[in-house]
């Protein structure tokens, strides 16, 4: 896959909105996603980070707007060819095959995923082999995934994501309960991936990963987009500050800078060479 | 370790993964070979115990495909069975006396039967699928009883070879039970065979990896029929006689579940072996306990799912002994 133009857009989300009973966990949620770009979705918990993933990747049909990729309405495509049109995700509470081996696990998706109608069996195994290399899982390849540790089933979430060869992988919270090491593997095999062409949207906690990785920055606080822009910018945004640390935080900020600026003042009406 | 190289190993002659021990399965295609025999010991009752063994394991691997394979529990294969033998009946009328063509037909209007049934049966989950598979099982014996054209309650004869030639009834069931067990090795190898896993182990996740649910459950279900419905077109041919209460009778269809229940339900060799200890058992039964011998089937089913809920064949791979065993029991049970 060669990097495409910057400019394309992969994904089009437009006033979502989505309703669970008398709650509107979603509301006139709008963003483009750049094909080959990173964007990193980030709020506080409950802010609908998830339920736009759902609603993305087709779990989910959206009480208002739509999620239009390469021209389709994905509310549109039954869940088992949203794959086929591109579009991987994994999930947060991660889904293995319990009783099939690790390695079955990823074969599946290389059997069934968009390329799977072109691999025999063993090609897909040998697939399978390859990403469990890559997401370093291949020394428990021939364990049953039910044996697995919970970082080890996240990275079998992502292997088995990335073996439906995705142009699109969504990636909800892959790197909680990772170790500091662990987790800049996980950037260093994101990276790895978005280069060869995939267009990534991340889900995660850690502010300092998704800073790292993420070109673009979408801000949800109680399922609305209060911000979206490139990362430091955007967490710089008093907006984002005060959803994240709360009003008061941000008023106490506010005061603390009044008392500053009249510190200063102070200082200047008095010099220092006042003081003994 | 040498684990990885062996799994390759097995891996590449086709075993291991979810075909099960490939012990089990060596194990399966001797007893096999060695029931070619059984015509030449000239015994009438002895050839006709062995036939109904062939017939319950084919049936027996007809439900692992739903059952075992796709965990669907289904208590309506008996339909397709009497629906098989109705074919051999319908077929004799016909003056058309040929095995093949009985087989063929009867394998062609059960997975119709089954796909048809399934497009709606299918869309059920857990209980509810089978309390639906039992009602059709018992509304195909009902409206079979009361089609005149069918022989209502008093049933079809069926005309047969005569006795010189009656092991044709024999080699044709073994014939019948061979591709149930070939069909079942080949698919579990198969992209068809993970499939069905996969929407065993978790439907929704096997959904987002590309596997369109409805399509593979109609398919599993389909080739489910078929086998028993082979079964069926054969036993009907065989027994030279058929009504409602013989085509449909509950014993084939309970016998199946529990014979794959306890060679081990999801693996190539589990239905065979589950068939050919509890037919056999159950024949001596009912010579030496007539009145009793139903009660030995329940006993059999509670041991089973208390004590080996994975099957006798699960025993040929499990490491370590009785004390591995008694581990995995209180495993179970946390």
């Amino acid at each position: 896959m060669s990097a495409p133009a910057a400019t394309e857009v992969a994904l089009r989300i437009e006033n979502i909105g989505m309703r669970f009973g008398g709650l509107w966990a979603l509301s006139e949620v709008s963003f483009e996603v750049q094909r080959g770009s990173v964007v990193g979705l980030i709020g506080p918990n409950g802010s609908g980070k998830t339920t736009l993933m759902n609603v993305i990747s087709g779990v989910y049909k959206p009480t208002t707007g739509e999620v239009t990729y390469a021209g389709k309405r994905i509310a549109d495509v039954p869940t088992h060819e949203v794959c086929h049109l591109g579009i991987a995700r994994t999930f947060q509470v991660v889904k293995p095959f319990a009783s099939l081996t690790v390695r079955e696990n990823v074969a599946v998706g290389a059997m069934y995923g968009r390329s799977g109608g072109k691999r025999s069996t063993r090609a897909s195994f040998e697939r399978a082999q390859e990403l469990l290399e890559i997401v370093g899982l291949s020394r428990v390849a021939d364990r049953p995934a039910s044996d697995l540790t919970i970082p080890d089933r996240k990275r079998l979430e992502v292997a088995k994501a990335l073996a439906l060869d995705p142009d699109v992988l969504l990636l909800d919270e892959v790197m909680a309960g990772l170790n500091a090491t662990e987790v800049d593997e996980a950037l260093e095999l994101l990276r790895d991936v978005n280069r060869r062409g995939v267009t990534l949207i991340v889900v995660e906690h850690l502010m300092k990963a998704i800073v790292s990785i993420s070109t673009t920055i979408v801000v949800l606080a109680e399922g609305k987009k209060i911000a979206q822009g490139a990362p430091v910018a955007v967490l710089a945004s008093p907006q984002v500050i005060e959803a994240y640390l709360g009003s008061r935080w941000v008023k106490r900020q506010e005061a603390l800078k009044q008392i500053e600026a009249e510190r200063e003042h102070a200082a200047r009406v008095q010099p220092p060479d006042a003081r003994p | 370790m040498t684990r990885p190289s062996t799994v390759a190993t097995l891996r590449r002659i086709g075993l291991g993964g979810i075909t099960g021990s490939p012990v089990a399965f060596a194990v399966v295609l001797v007893l096999m070979a060695l029931l070619l025999a059984v015509p030449f010991a000239h015994n009438g009752y002895v050839e006709t115990t062995f036939r109904y063994i062939l017939m319950y394991a084919t049936m027996a691997y007809g439900w692992n495909m739903i059952g075992g394979y796709t965990g669907y529990v289904s208590f309506g294969q008996v339909a397709f069975f009497g629906i098989g033998a109705y074919c051999s009946a319908v077929l004799s009328t016909m003056k058309i006396d040929n095995l093949f063509a009985d087989v063929a037909l009867a394998c062609v209007v059960a997975a119709a039967f089954a796909i048809l049934i399934g497009l709606a049966v299918l869309q059920l989950k857990g209980h509810y699928f089978a309390i639906a598979t039992l009602g059709v099982g018992l509304a195909v014996t009902d409206i079979v009883s009361n089609l005149d054209a069918l022989g209502g309650t008093g049933g079809m004869n069926i005309s047969q070879v005569d006795e010189a030639h009656f092991s044709v009834y024999y080699y044709a069931m073994w014939l019948v039970a061979l591709g149930a067990i070939l069909a079942t090795y080949f698919i579990a190898r198969s992209k068809l065979g993970y499939a069905f896993v996969a929407i065993r182990e978790n439907e929704e996740a096997a959904a987002v990896l590309g596997i369109n649910p409805r399509r593979y459950k109609i398919a599993a279900w389909a080739i489910s029929a078929t086998m028993a419905g082979a079964a069926g077109a054969v036993f009907a041919a065989a027994n030279g006689h058929l009504e409602p209460s013989i085509a449909f009778s509950p014993d084939s269809n309970i016998f199946p579940i529990v014979m794959a229940l306890l060679g081990g339900i999801g693996t190539v060799a589990g239905p065979f072996i589950g068939a050919v200890i509890l037919a056999g058992v159950n024949e001596l039964l009912q010579r030496y306990f007539v009145n009793v011998h139903t009660l030995f089937f329940g006993a059999v089913i509670v041991l089973v799912v208390l004590l080996l809920p994975r099957g006798l064949v699960w025993l040929f791979g499990l490491r370590g002994g009785a004390r591995a065993w008694l581990k995995s029991l209180t495993v179970n049970k946390a």
